[in-house]
């Protein structure tokens, strides 16, 4: 199967190999959560509320008293896949999941000025189209944000793929279900540090770094449209004080 | 720039499930043309003086091929729509267009519409996707002209009268295939243009030209719709229909669904279907079962058939339609009747394009006009193909190619056009100039970077030979043996470093790659790589200095490899012998030179190693390659027969394999996913059911329970008869499956078995001179060793997978070359000298048998009966494989010796054909 | 600055190099101050007399965090359960200030008072439901923080007799049933 197009250049769904897919972010959208965002990149949609801190609730859990504790917890909707299913909670691959984000959020969130303290994420996919990862991962930075909840830096994902030869940015679904590498790469703009880079296949040392430099751009733009919606999200609120 | 648009796009068989997938439209699409100035600028745009900007529809392309191929037509715009439906229906055409959208000595220009903001169409409610698709050629055909503005003309090329139609009222320019033809006054073209038959404007046009009684002769096809329900609901059975070689009348359906065989007789129960269609059958009732008896059909039988342009005559429906009332009486009695059926529909065309002459026919009046002729395939299982065609006295009398278009209800025949190609697909071309700017200067010389690269050991003084068949000049492996003080051989395999001359994506890779392997026809050679390389640079002739990639082995006298050794080398080597005669100084015991003692050491090493791999279970197949001998000056042949094999030839083979396999072995464990093997299938059940059956016929019992079941038995298989053995060897060989490249990530580990030589891996590493799959094991070494880097084409699992999918076509393309080759050296060969000979048969048919000439390697049919005669006389024993006139005791068993005369006859011109008659 | 004036940031952003002290909002990472949360950031001059004359930056963001108890603050609890050493109590308020979400705090039986702290009975200090203000003494175990009401002003405000009427205090000990009359025994804080 041709996912470019050799003679446009054009992926299946008309971008280009460097573009990514159209991103929406919103905050506030649970009420009952301190904070709360929707993210989507393209038709994948994703849901975050972050609960804290607050005082940890099971104390067993709490490792050192001196870090706040941050869990996560990753689920898929049952209808966000093409056929419904029953998505089983606890399962081997939503696990991983959560423990991805739970580790990439700790690397962002000051943990140690909320000591004692726990900050609990939940991650719901609404409609899975690729790239769910990381548009949890996003999701879950503007929901924390929206929460107040102070952060080194706001921390954005984005996969990139190599499929005929060529990197390409944001692989849809039908480009992730190809079987070609996937990588995913989690990115503190601001301090430009990769804080998350996961990868399920192998690929040479010097096309991974094109295909992983493509994602980092990726996350720069995405941290970019990140920064607006909170910045216009501040201003609306001030509106409504008055 | 981004716009998104969501839309339910289908829902897959089975479960009903919505997907969803995203569409952008976006408008930084270039329109391609260099007039425009808004657009970004292409890389080779239409021109901006161009007459006319066409715009191709579906159809156009698909049927219209050889046509757009002609560089008269240019400017065109295809679009994106009009591309993937060509995709869809045809991937031959599709392969074609693309390669004619990427030449960049044509001006094809192909426009995303369907991602454009302004040319994207969405279904309306109640369209159907053809008409849809039509809307978005229109679409963009209008935007193209309101675009490019009024100095530019854009004219919608389409055969659809609807769709022309509707253009005219939407103001766009539209215009048939040929009335375009036609304005261009180029004559030639118009031979090019397919003419339809159906349903399109030019249909008034054909239908002044015949008869208006029109006859149907075959029945209609099924809908697609009702196939697949049938399919489902087990009425219909699917599979590949295979026309019987001898019987162009008959034919065979493997049908998964009932796990035998479906036969079908007749052309019209056979209802259009090619060799190779993928077709639905259904089964007739078991009444109409009849004996499942094989004829072979003489291809002269169809000859007094009306072969004139009349396929409507009502008396030429085909006679051969029910050839069961003949033996309908003799069918009570047979039990293991196969079941009969008919083909309701077909799934999928497999037309190619077929090479043959035209039929013999009068000129007919005003040779300038059109003029309809039958065309006969050389291949007997395709029927004769209709063509019409302007240049008629050109083609009379020649070899042409045809390609198949239609096959209608009412034409007993295909229609087609006339196209040129190349039989087999093989590439004779000489190589382009940029080709061969590929190579190194000649004359090329071992050079001082060479040997100082640290990759590189120099082996100069390593006393290395090569043995190969007489005349060989493309020597691509050498051997050398050293005794070691610990009473060890050091063993070296040293095969041409071809990629040290042919880099990664250079245009001589390219070509290389496309042509696979080297074709070797009697007397002849069509060369991979260029003459230079393959006879000089790389070729390890005596007494220069080469590169070479070794493979070296310390083994003990009992042929136990200690330690394998993987380098890139120079060597010299010291001779290059025949197999004869190495095989001379071998068995010469009076020469005690130190090249002769490496020979007899590397032999008694062969031995102990194909020993070996006997045990472990390796077959030892025959097959009856020919040799011949030809008149240097006519090139006729002088004399023909068997291949000879000597024990020399299996010491280098036996090196050869434990080369490959050493190489295999080192590939996988670093490239566990993109290793290009080779492996060879196991043969299943129904495949050796013909070799049981002949081998039980004469009270012999093989085990074929694995191979080396089947290697001893076949070892036990004796008589008093010498040639007994081979004969079944032979048949053995028959019955396998054909050894394939694949790539290692594509399967898994137990798939890549080499059934054949028993090894659970091999691959080809000794000849890149002349075969590809070589050239791609050595970079993978190179890259496993670390000499070299893994080219980009290796992370791509896909692509690795095509590049062995076309070694395996050309592998397969090479081999019926060669056949060919020889076939018409053998006829070449008799045609002066009929002769008289002893046969084998090999296979039982209801009115023959077909027989094997051991001393020549020809096998042909005979006829019991006179033709036209069904073999009534002769009844078919298949448990003893045994035909026997009822009343005589004249029979005819399989395996039996039979004497035949040997002779050309030529029934038809330009088919001459070997005859075979029993004395 | 004004405190809505200054320009907005988000997480991550840099507010400026080491002149600055990283205030509320803010943290230091390195050289560099950048802002922690998303909101406005304002400027605040040093302290005057201060050693340190660098100014502190920090970043005001639109939600508030709720109140959470620190040693020293006094908190508005309620008693959830009386047992023989100790009492234990749910953090309402810290400082008047509501808290957002649940705290336990443990009144032990030596921090009910300043004086006689062996001869506490906790029975006769609370019950269940009463409204009490404590100190923080400690963030205490794992499980609560320490409170101690052990100041005349400090202990139960407010509380319903056993009969549901509210329990007016008589004495620092004692208070009255407003329906009954009863006395019920309470350790109570003096109120101004």
């Amino acid at each position: 199967m041709e996912y470019v197009n050799p003679l446009t250049g054009f992926r299946v769904d008309g971008r280009r190999p460097n573009e990514m897919r159209q991103l929406k972010g919103e905050v506030g959208v649970v009420a009952r959560a301190d904070g709360s965002a929707l993210f989507e990149m393209g038709n994948t949609r994703v849901i975050a509320a972050v609960y804290g801190p607050r005082e940890v609730q099971n104390k067993g859990q709490q490792v050192n008293s001196k870090d706040a504790l941050v869990r996560c917890e990753y689920r898929m909707a049952d209808f966000s896949t093409g056929d419904r299913r029953r998505k089983p909670k606890g399962d081997r691959r939503s696990t991983e999941i959560s423990l991805v984000i739970r580790q990439t959020m700790e690397a962002s969130i000051l943990t140690h000025l909320m000591p004692r303290s726990q900050i609990d994420i939940f991650v719901q996919v609404l409609q899975a189209d690729g790239g769910t990862r990381a548009a949890c991962i996003n999701a879950a930075t503007l929901a924390l944000a929206d929460a107040g909840i102070p952060m080194r830096d706001i921390v954005t994902s984005c996969s990139a793929g190599y499929l005929c030869s060529t990197p390409l940015l944001d692989l849809n679904y039908i480009e992730d279900s190809a079987g070609g590498p996937d990588v995913t790469v989690g990115f503190l703009t601001k301090m430009d540090k990769v804080t998350l880079l996961q990868m399920d296949a192998k690929l040479p040392m010097d096309t991974f770094e094109t295909v992983m430099d493509l994602a980092i751009e990726g996350c720069k733009a995405i941290a970019n449209y990140i920064r607006e919606v909170l910045l216009e999200n501040t201003r609306r609120l001030e509106c409504q004080r008055g | 720039m981004l716009q998104s648009k969501t839309f339910v796009k289908k829902t897959r068989a089975g479960r009903v499930q919505k997907v969803v997938r995203e569409h952008y439209l976006r408008d930084d699409i270039s329109c391609g043309a260099a007039s425009c100035s808004t657009c970004g600028a292409v890389e080779h745009p239409l021109s901006a003086d161009a007459a006319a900007i066409l715009v191709v529809d579906t159809n156009v392309v698909l049927h219209q091929i050889d046509l757009l191929e002609n560089p008269a037509i240019d400017d065109v715009v295809l679009l994106s729509v009009v591309l993937d439906e060509v995709k869809n229906k045809n991937l031959a055409v599709f392969n074609r267009i693309k390669a004619l959208c990427s030449n960049k000595a044509r001006r094809f220009f192909v426009f995303t519409n369907e991602h454009h903001r302004d040319t994207y169409v969405k279904e309306m409610v109640g369209e159907s996707p053809n008409d849809r698709n039509d809307r978005a050629i229109r679409v963009a055909t209008r935007w193209y002209q309101s675009h490019l503005g009024e100095n530019v003309k854009v004219l919608l090329i389409t055969n659809d009268r609807d769709n022309k139609r509707k253009a005219i009222e939407e103001g766009i320019n539209a215009e048939t295939v040929e009335s375009y033809v036609r304005s261009l006054a180029q004559p030639g073209l118009l031979d090019l243009v397919v003419v339809s038959t159906s349903g399109d404007v030019t249909m008034e046009d054909v239908e002044d030209l015949r008869p208006s009684k029109k006859k149907v002769i075959y029945s209609e096809h099924k809908p697609m719709s009702e196939i697949t329900a049938g399919l489902r609901c087990g009425i219909y059975h699917q599979g590949k229909l295979r026309v019987n070689r001898y019987n162009p009348f008959e034919a065979y359906v493997g049908s998964e669904s009932i796990g035998d065989e479906i036969v079908i007789h007749g052309r019209s129960n056979m209802n259009r279907a090619f060799d190779g269609d993928i077709v639905a059958v259904e089964l007739l009732p078991q009444d109409q079962w009849h004996e499942s008896k094989s004829f072979i059909a003489d291809d002269d039988e169809d000859d007094e058939e009306d072969v004139h342009l009349a396929p409507n005559s009502a008396d030429d429906a085909p006679r051969k339609a029910n050839p069961t009332q003949s033996t309908a009486a003799s069918s009570a009695d047979s039990v293991s009747s196969r079941p009969v059926g008919r083909v309701v529909g077909i799934i999928k065309r497999n037309w190619n394009s077929y090479c043959g002459s035209l039929e013999p026919m009068p000129m007919p009046a005003g040779s300038g006009g059109v003029a309809h002729a039958l065309f006969v395939s050389k291949d007997r299982r395709i029927p004769k193909i209709r063509i019409q065609t302007r240049q008629l006295g050109n083609l009379l009398d020649k070899r042409i190619i045809v390609a198949v278009d239609s096959w209608d209800v009412l034409s007993r025949y295909p229609s087609g056009h006339y196209v040129v190609l190349i039989e087999n697909d093989i590439n004779t071309r000489p190589f382009s100039t940029q080709v061969l700017a590929c190579l190194p200067p000649l004359p090329w010389t071992l050079s001082p970077e060479d040997l100082a690269n640290p990759n590189r050991q120099d082996l100069r003084h390593v006393r290395v030979f090569s043995v190969d068949p007489p005349g060989c000049r493309d020597i691509d492996d050498a051997l050398h043996c050293t005794p070691l003080p610990n009473g060890n051989f050091e063993v070296g395999v040293h095969i041409a470093d071809v990629t040290n001359f042919v880099h990664p994506g250079t245009p001589l890779d390219e070509e290389a790659s496309q042509r696979g392997t080297s074709v070797y026809l009697v007397g002849q050679r069509i060369d991979m790589l260029p003459k230079p390389l393959t006879e000089d640079v790389c070729s390890l002739r005596a007494d220069v200095e080469r590169l070479a990639f070794s493979v070296i082995w310390e083994m003990t006298p009992h042929a136990d490899i200690i330690s394998t050794r993987y380098t890139k080398s120079v060597i010299k080597s010291c001779a290059a012998m025949s197999y004869v005669e190495a095989q001379a100084r071998m068995d010469d015991s009076r020469l005690v030179d130190p090249l002769t003692v490496d020979l007899r050491n590397l032999n008694s090493l062969a031995k102990i190693m194909r020993h070996r791999r006997c045990e472990r279970g390796a077959l030892t197949l025959a097959s009856a390659e020919v040799k011949f001998e030809i008149d240097s000056e006519t090139h006729d042949p002088l004399d023909i027969g068997i291949y000879q094999i000597r024990e020399a030839n299996q010491m280098i083979e036996e090196f050869m394999l434990a080369a490959n396999i050493s190489v295999a072995e080192k590939i996988l464990k670093h490239f566990p996913l993109c290793s290009l093997l080779r492996r060879h299938p196991s043969p299943t059940k129904e495949m050796l059911e013909p070799l049981l059956r002949t081998a039980s016929s004469v009270g012999l019992n093989l085990d074929v329970s694995s191979s080396k079941a089947l290697a001893e038995s076949l070892d036990n298989a004796k008589n008093d008869d010498p040639y007994f053995n081979k004969l079944i060897r032979i048949l053995a060989t028959r019955c396998m499956t054909q050894a394939v490249y694949f790539c290692s990530g594509d399967l898994t580990f137990s798939e890549y078995y080499h059934y054949g030589l028993a090894a659970s891996l091999y691959t080809h590493f000794t000849s890149p001179i002349r075969r590809y799959a070589d050239v791609i094991v050595h970079r993978l070494l190179a890259a496993a060793l670390e000499i070299a880097k893994l080219p980009p084409l290796f992370q791509d699992g896909p692509q690795l997978t095509g590049v062995a999918d076309n070694l395996n076509y050309r592998h397969r393309n090479a081999q019926m070359a060669s056949r060919a080759s020889v076939e018409l050296h053998t006829l070449i060969y008799f045609r002066t000298r009929p002769m008289d000979t002893e046969a084998r048969i090999v296979k039982i048919k209801a009115n023959g048998f077909i027989v094997f000439v051991p001393k020549f390697g020809i096998e042909g049919p005979i006829y019991l009966t006179p033709k036209g005669d069904k073999g009534g006389d002769w009844v078919v024993d298949e448990v003893h494989q045994r035909v026997t006139k009822p009343g005589t005791n004249v029979s005819y068993a399989v395996l039996q010796t039979v004497m035949i005369h040997m002779e050309v006859v030529e029934p038809q011109p330009h088919r001459p054909k070997l005859q075979l008659t029993l004395i | 600055m004004d405190h809505d004036g200054g320009e907005v940031v988000t997480p991550g952003e840099l507010l400026g190099n080491s002149s600055l002290l990283a205030g509320l909002g803010a943290y230091a990472d390195g050289r560099c101050v950048r802002a922690s949360i998303t909101g406005h950031r304002r400027l605040v001059p040093p302290p005057p007399g201060s050693t340190d004359q660098r100014s502190t930056v920090e970043v005001v963001g639109h939600k508030a965090h709720g109140a959470v108890p620190q040693p020293g603050s006094v908190v508005i609890a309620r008693v959830t359960k009386v047992m023989a050493r100790m009492a234990s109590a749910d953090i309402m308020c810290v400082d008047s200030k509501a808290v957002k979400e649940k705290f336990t705090g443990m009144i032990r039986q030596q921090d009910v008072r300043a004086t006689e702290i062996d001869k506490v009975d906790m029975f006769q200090s609370y019950r269940p439901g009463d409204i009490v203000r404590a100190l923080v003494l400690s963030l205490g175990d794992a499980r609560a923080y320490y409170l101690s009401t052990a100041q005349n002003e400090l202990g139960v405000v407010s509380a319903q007799s056993i009969t549901g009427g509210t329990l007016v205090p008589i004495s620092w000990t004692e208070m009255q049933c407003e329906l009954t009359g009863q006395i019920e025994q309470r350790k109570v804080a003096k109120v101004e």
